[in-house]
C-alpha cells in the first residue's frame, strides 16, 4: 500500500516535472505577447519525430547528439513560424483570433503532414538509460530520475536566462509593458520571435523526453495541448510562477485519480478542477488580468 | 456593410441557393453535399455570431451541434415524440447547456474563454461513450445507427429523396439566418460590438455584460443544437467521430473564408469550404494537409475573407464603423 502511493507520487512528481516545462512555454508566449499558440502539440509531435528520425541515421543515435542538434532545429522553427505567420497578423486590432486560426491551420497541417511522411502507427524512441534502482519493492528507474533531472535543469536554465541575459531581461520588461519596452529601445519584435522561439524548443524538448513514456503519434499533441493549456489557465496565464505550481498540482492530481478511479477519469477530474479554480479565482492562481 | 447591404447579400445567397437543386437535383450525391452546405452554414453563422459580433472566443460550438444531434435523436426514440418537435426539444437543451457553459465564462476572458468552452467539447466525447452517455441511450462508442426519418403534415422525408430534404433544411437554415440577421440589426447586435470594443465603457452606458453574453449563449447554442437535430435525422446515425479535430478545422476553415464578424459571409464560406474539402476528398490523407495550409495561407493573405475582398474592390470600408454609426 505505502510503497503503491510513493510509486503514485513519484510517477505524479515526473509528469509534473515535464508539464511545468512544456506549461511554462506556452505561458511565456502568452504572457510576453498575448498570442495564443494552437500549434503547441504538434511542436511536441515534431520533438518526438525529429527524435526518431535521428535515431533511425546510423551515427546519430544518442541522445547528447539529440539535444545537441534537436535546440537549435527548435529554436530556427520557431523564430521563422512567428517571423512568417504571426508577426505579420500583430497589426490587425482583431490578431488575437487570427493569430487562433492560423496557429490552428498550422497545427492541422503539421499532424496530418507527419501521418503522411511517418504514418499513423506509433513510433517508439530507446529509453535514455536503462536499469532501475530497486529497494526492496520499490523500484525507480533510471529513466524518470532522468527525465525528472533533465525537465528540472531545463525550467532553471530558463529561469538563469531569464534572470541573468540581456535576452532574457528584454522578454521580461516586454512582457511587464511592451510599450516602456519598445521606448527604452528593446526590439519588441525580435524578443516576440524570440519567445515563441524558445518555447518551441522548450515543448520539443518535452516531446522527445516523454515520447519515451508515451510514444510518438501524428495526433499525440492534442493531449498534451490541453493539458499545457489547463496547466496555464489554473496558474494564471502570463504566470511563469503560477505554472510551475499548477503543473505540479495537476501532474500529483492526473497520478491519484488515475490510480484510485482509473485513467478515463484524469481529463475529467482536470476540468473539474480547472472550473472550480477559475469559478473562485478567474485570473488562475497566480495570473493578473490585462 | 450596413444592414441594407447584408439583408441584399443574405437574399441574394439564398435566392440562388433555392435554384441550385435545379441545376444539381439530378445527382444525389451532390444534393448531399448541398445539404450538407446549408447545414454547416448555419453552424458556422452561429458560431460568428458569437465570435465575430460578440466577441466571445467560444470553442464549444461543435460540442453544442453534437449535443442537439444526440440529445434529438434519444428524444425521438425514447418518448416517441415526433422529430419535428424533438429537434427543438433537443435546441432547448443545447442551449440551456449553453447557458450552464455561459455563467462560469463570464467572469472569464479571451484564451481562459476558448479553454472552457473547449473543454465541454472535450469532455463531451467520453461522456457520451461512458456509462452515463449508455445509461441515456448513446449506444457508447458504436453510436445510435438508427434514427427516425423526419416527418411533416403526414410527409415522411427521406435521405434517398434529396430534393423535399433540400427545402426542409434550406427553410430552416433561412430561419435561423433571418434571426440572426434581426439580432445584428436590433439594439442586441449594437450592444454586442459595444461589449467587444470596450466592455468598460458599454458598461458605463449601463449595457448589461451578463444579460448580453448570457443571451449570446443562449440563443447560438439554441440554434446549433437545433440544426444538429435536423442533421441527426437527416444522416440516420451518429457517432461520436464528430467530435473529432477535422470537423472542428472544418469549421474554422470557413469562418476563415466567409471572415470573421462579416456576417454573410459565413453562408458563403460554409459552400466553398464544404464543396471544396469534397473535390479534395479522392486525395485520401493529403485533404488536411491542403486544409490547413489553405488555413495558414488564407488568413495572411486574406484575413476578412471573402467578404474583405468584395468590400476592397467595392470601395467600403470595414463593417464594424459603419454598423455602429448607421445605429
Amino acid at each position: 500500500m505505502w510503497i503503491e502511493i510513493i510509486d503514485v507520487i513519484i510517477s505524479g512528481l515526473i509528469n509534473g516535472s515535464v508539464y511545468a516545462l512544456m506549461a511554462v512555454g506556452l505561458t511565456l508566449i502568452y504572457g510576453v505577447s498575448k498570442a495564443f499558440n494552437f500549434a503547441y502539440g504538434s511542436f511536441y509531435s515534431m520533438g518526438g519525430y525529429i527524435a526518431f528520425l535521428m535515431f533511425g541515421a546510423a551515427f546519430l543515435n544518442n541522445y547528447l547528439i539529440v539535444f545537441c542538434l534537436a535546440v537549435p532545429v527548435l529554436l530556427l522553427l520557431g523564430f521563422v513560424v512567428e517571423k512568417l505567420l504571426v508577426a505579420p497578423l500583430r497589426k490587425r486590432d482583431d490578431w488575437e483570433i487570427k493569430v487562433m486560426m492560423i496557429t490552428l491551420g498550422l497545427a492541422l497541417f503539421l499532424d496530418n503532414a507527419y501521418q503522411v511522411v511517418f504514418g499513423a502507427r506509433m513510433k517508439a524512441l530507446p529509453t535514455i538509460l536503462e536499469g532501475a534502482f530497486e529497494a526492496g519493492e520499490f523500484i525507480l528507474s533510471y529513466q524518470d530520475v532522468v527525465i525528472f533531472i533533465l525537465s528540472i535543469g531545463g525550467i532553471l536554465a530558463f529561469r538563469w536566462f531569464l534572470n541573468n541575459t540581456r535576452t532574457g531581461m528584454s522578454v521580461r520588461a516586454v512582457a511587464q509593458n511592451p510599450m516602456g519596452a519598445q521606448i527604452v529601445g528593446i526590439p519588441k519584435e525580435f524578443v516576440f520571435a524570440a519567445t515563441f522561439a524558445i518555447s518551441t524548443v522548450m515543448v520539443g524538448m518535452g516531446g522527445i523526453l516523454l515520447a519515451q513514456k508515451y510514444f510518438v503519434t501524428p495526433t499525440g499533441g492534442w493531449d498534451i495541448l490541453v493539458k499545457a493549456w489547463v496547466i496555464t489557465a489554473f496558474g494564471g496565464m502570463g504566470s511563469i510562477q503560477g505554472g510551475l505550481y499548477a503543473a505540479f498540482i495537476v501532474g500529483m492530481l492526473e497520478a491519484f485519480v488515475g490510480w484510485h478511479f482509473g485513467m478515463n477519469w484524469t481529463l475529467m477530474a482536470l476540468f473539474v478542477v480547472l472550473l472550480a479554480t477559475l469559478a473562485i479565482r478567474p485570473q488562475g492562481l497566480m495570473g493578473k488580468w490585462g | 456593410m450596413d444592414y441594407k447591404r447584408i439583408g441584399f447579400f443574405l437574399a441574394l445567397i439564398w435566392g440562388v441557393v433555392a435554384l441550385l437543386p435545379i441545376f444539381f437535383g439530378s445527382t444525389q450525391f451532390l444534393m448531399h453535399i448541398l445539404i450538407m452546405c446549408l447545414i454547416w452554414s448555419v453552424v458556422a453563422s452561429c458560431w460568428d455570431l458569437i465570435m465575430g459580433f460578440a466577441g466571445i472566443f467560444s470553442f464549444g460550438q461543435v460540442a453544442f451541434f453534437v449535443m442537439g444531434a444526440y440529445a434529438s435523436a434519444i428524444i425521438s426514440a425514447k418518448f416517441g415524440i415526433p422529430p419535428i418537435f424533438a429537434v427543438f426539444l433537443a435546441g432547448g437543451i443545447s442551449g440551456a447547456v449553453g447557458v450552464l457553459v455561459g455563467i462560469p465564462c463570464l467572469k472569464l476572458k479571451g484564451a481562459y474563454i476558448a479553454l472552457v468552452t473547449f473543454a465541454v467539447h472535450m469532455i463531451l466525447e467520453p461522456i457520451l461513450k461512458g456509462d452515463i452517455g449508455r445509461a441515456l441511450g448513446t449506444g457508447g462508442s458504436r453510436g445510435i445507427l438508427t434514427i427516425e426519418p423526419m416527418s411533416l403534415f403526414g410527409y415522411t422525408f427521406n435521405a434517398s429523396a434529396p430534393i423535399p430534404y433540400f427545402y426542409l433544411i434550406f427553410a430552416v437554415a433561412v430561419i435561423c439566418s433571418a434571426v440572426i440577421y434581426l439580432v445584428i440589426r436590433s439594439h442586441w447586435g449594437t450592444a454586442f460590438l459595444a461589449l467587444k470594443d470596450s466592455e468598460d465603457f458599454a458598461a458605463c452606458l449601463g449595457v448589461s455584460a451578463f444579460k448580453y453574453k448570457l443571451m449570446v449563449f443562449a440563443l447560438t447554442s439554441f440554434l446549433t443544437g437545433t440544426i444538429g437535430g435536423f442533421y441527426a435525422h437527416y444522416v440516420g446515425m451518429l457517432s461520436t467521430r464528430m467530435l473529432g479535430i477535422d470537423l472542428f478545422v472544418t469549421l474554422m476553415v470557413i469562418l476563415v473564408i466567409g471572415g470573421v464578424g462579416k456576417f454573410p459571409g459565413a453562408i458563403v464560406g460554409a459552400f466553398i469550404t464544404i464543396a471544396a474539402n469534397e473535390m479534395l476528398s479522392p486525395l485520401g490523407p493529403y485533404r488536411p494537409v491542403i486544409l490547413g495550409a489553405m488555413v495558414v495561407v488564407l488568413v495572411l493573405v486574406l484575413p476578412d475573407g471573402i467578404v474583405g475582398l468584395v468590400e476592397k474592390f467595392s470601395g467600403r470600408t470595414g463593417s464594424r464603423e459603419v454598423a455602429v454609426k448607421s445605429t
